[in-house]
This record gives C-alpha cells, structure tokens and sequence, in this order.
C-alpha cells in the first residue's frame, strides 16, 4: 500500500506544471488528443502516488516522461491484451495523404511522426520537442545509448525522405503566391 | 570522398542535438568547410528537428487546468489517503487482508474507487472489496459513502451494452444506496467519435473526466483507491 504522504505542496505543483509537456509527448506518440489526455492525468496521478521515490527532484520531468511512457504501454497492453508490445508498431492518427490534401506543414509532419514505430517516435520527439540528452532518453525508456542513437537516425531518415521534399514544394508554393 | 570517410549519420544527429564532445565538434566543424555534401545534410537535419518542435507548438490538453484545479492538486495530498487497489491484486492475501482493515480504519467521509481496466480479476476484486466494506461499515454503523468512477476500458462495466456486471452493480446499489457510479465523459466522447452509442445502466452518472471527479472527491477528504 502506497501513500501521498510527505509528498510537498512545491513537488505537486511541479507535477502540474508538466501537464502540458506531457500532454504534448503523448499526443505525439499516440496522435489521439483524447487518449493522451488521459494518459498524461493517469501519469500524474501516478506520480503524485509514487512521489517519494524520486530520489533527485532535478530529475522530475525526465522521471515523469518515464511515468508516461509506462501509462502508454499499459494502455496498449489493455487494448490488445493478446498481442505481444510492439515498439516497431506505427502510431495511429491523421494518414499522410490527408494532411497533405490539408496543405499544412504542420499537419503533415505530425502525420509522418505518427507513421514512425512507436520506439523510433518516442526518441525523435523526446530530443526534439522536449530536448532531453542522449543518455536522459535512455533512462527514460530504459534503453542503451546506443539503440537510442540509431532508432533516432533510422526515425530522422525516414522522416527527411518523407518530408523535406514536401517542406521545399510548401516554399515554393509561398514564393509563387508573394 | 570515399564513403569510409563521411561522416555518419549518427554523427551528424549528435552534432545538430548538441551531443558532440568539444573535439569530435570541432573536426566535424573543420569538414563542413570542405564538404559541401555535409553542409546540406546538416542543414536537412536542422530543418527537421526545427520542423518536429513547430508541428507540436499548439498541442495543448483540451481543457487547461483551472485555478479549482489548481486548488484541487494542492489539496490532494494533503487531505486524502491514497490506496492502490492493485496492491490487493498482487500482494497476495495477507496485503489484502491489512489494506481492507487498514480501509475499515478509515474515517473519511467516503471512498472513491477508480477503474480503469474492464479485466475480469481487476473488476471482480474492486467489486467484492467495495461489497465487503460497505458491508462491514453498515455492521458497524459507519456512515460512508462509496463512489466508483470508471473510465478507459473501465467503462466498460457500467455500459449498458457492454457491462457484464449489470445485475451485480443493480443489486450492490439496490443493497446500497451510499454507493453511487460515476462514468468518465471524456471516454464516452472518444467512443462517441468512433460512432458507438454510449448507454450508461440505470443510476449511473456522467462526470467530466475521471480525474476531474476523483480530485473533486479528494477534495471533499475523500480516500481515493485505484482498482
């Protein structure tokens, strides 16, 4: 049995204040607003329950994404509780070809992130969008530097075969409408 | 250039990320020079990586934290015991035992018990631990109310269409007019979105978010237990 107690007013507010970070991780990998809303609460929650074991409060966010990582693969784990967990499985959401028709960057880049396996997405989008370290990535998903540095080439390859032609065509598109 | 002298793709990725040392920063810095190959996939890099930050600049939750809510996450630990009902799952029966007499001990003004799972032991267990509280507490003339919110899959037990527990939750509830069921709206609109008409059994209430009505309750000095 677990309890909140001894858990600060200032380390709860340091929990809420990553509300938004984590919704956007989450919202990254699953690309379903609605599920990442919830596995961001369940990973406070979490959180908040489990406070105490956080030995450095330095290393809160980088705790939390590990927290959230764990809220997802459960969730998938529930959802498909007879398949095996699998990292190289693509993230669900908008399909490339209609966010292409939508004619938004952004859109299309998030479509092609979601395209990406899970394993690939979460390492691409916890350098870029949170600006962890190597070596935080690997703690967070408990992986060895180096598969962290080569699921990062293969996720950024892939992602500038799929997009910097397109993010050229969108410039080129601006300049020809100035 | 031969292609055992380019430099890797890995290499490159820790140069744009910062990950370099300061000597493999400055060879690959004195290359760029020369190299106008690298250069151009140095910059496709950047771009990348400047691309992934800007398609997530306006993903925000769909309902900011409030300044009740805000109120509500400082006062959680505060007010609240906050048990984990798994602990009942996995510890065996001697855990189970101490926790459900650590519960009777409890003087809160009531329980809150959230399912996030529609697994049968996780179910079946948060069912029978509710039944027996409540049971013990009316025995010992404990006033207490229980509320148990579900949501995610969890949901799924109070669903008319779904819920393989229609008749057991009927007779608890007609047993027990403290104990009161709570579904979570935002699981309801994600089902909604995928066409699925959410019917909810008879007495069972909509919530906002699970979270919302879980806080709500912590707040009131409820004890919380995750199923």
């Amino acid at each position: 049995m677990r309890g909140l107690f001894g858990v600060s007013a200032q380390f709860r507010a340091r929990v809420e204040a990553q509300r938004e970070p984590l919704y956007r991780l989450a919202y990254s990998w699953c690309r379903d607003a609605a599920l990442a809303d919830d596995v961001a609460q369940e990973a406070m929650l979490r959180a908040l329950d489990r406070g105490a074991q956080l030995a450095d409060e330095k290393r809160l966010k980088a705790w939390l994404c590990a927290i959230l990582a764990n809220c997802l693969k459960d969730h998938y784990r529930r959802a498909r509780p007879l398949e095996p967990l699998d990292e190289d499985m693509p993230a669900q959401g908008e399909t490339p070809e209609a966010a292409s028709a939508s004619g938004q960057l952004a859109a299309r880049v998030r479509a092609e992130i979601g395209r990406l396996p899970l394993g690939q997405c979460q390492v691409v989008t916890l350098v870029d969008l949170e600006g962890f370290s190597y070596a935080e990535v690997g703690e967070i998903l408990e992986l060895p530097i180096g598969t962290v540095m080569s699921r990062l080439c293969r996720a950024r390859e892939a992602l500038r075969a799929r997009l910097i032609e397109f993010a050229a065509g969108q410039e080129n598109k601006l300049r020809s409408i100035r | 250039m031969s292609r055992e002298r380019e430099v890797s793709r890995e290499m490159q990725n820790a140069f744009v990320d910062g990950q370099l040392d300061a000597a493999d920063w400055t060879a690959l810095v004195e290359r760029m020079g020369g190299d106008e190959s690298l250069r151009r996939q140095l910059c496709e890099l950047r771009t990348l990586k400047d691309m992934v930050k800007g398609a997530y600049a306006d993903a925000r939750p769909s309902r900011a934290p409030t300044a009740a809510d805000r109120r509500g996450w400082a006062r959680v630990a505060g007010l609240a015991l906050v048990f984990a009902l798994a602990g009942w799952l996995v510890h065996g029966a001697t855990d189970r035992g101490q926790a459900a007499a650590e519960l009777r001990g409890v003087s809160a003004g009531g329980i809150v018990v959230h399912v996030a799972s529609s697994r049968g032991e996780v179910v079946n267990t948060a069912l029978q631990e509710v039944e027996d509280y409540l049971r013990d507490a009316r025995a010992a003339g404990r006033k207490v109310k229980v509320e148990i919110v579900a949501n995610q899959t969890g949901m799924d037990i109070l669903r008319s269409d779904t819920s393989a527990y229609a008749k057991r939750l009927e007779r608890l509830h007609a047993a027990y007019p403290n104990l009161t069921f709570s579904a979570c709206n935002q699981t309801a609109d994600r089902l909604r979105e995928k066409g699925v008409a959410v019917k909810l059994l008879p007495g069972v209430h909509f919530a906002p978010t699970a979270l919302d009505e879980i806080v709500k309750r912590m707040q009131q000095g409820w004890v919380y237990i995750r199923a």
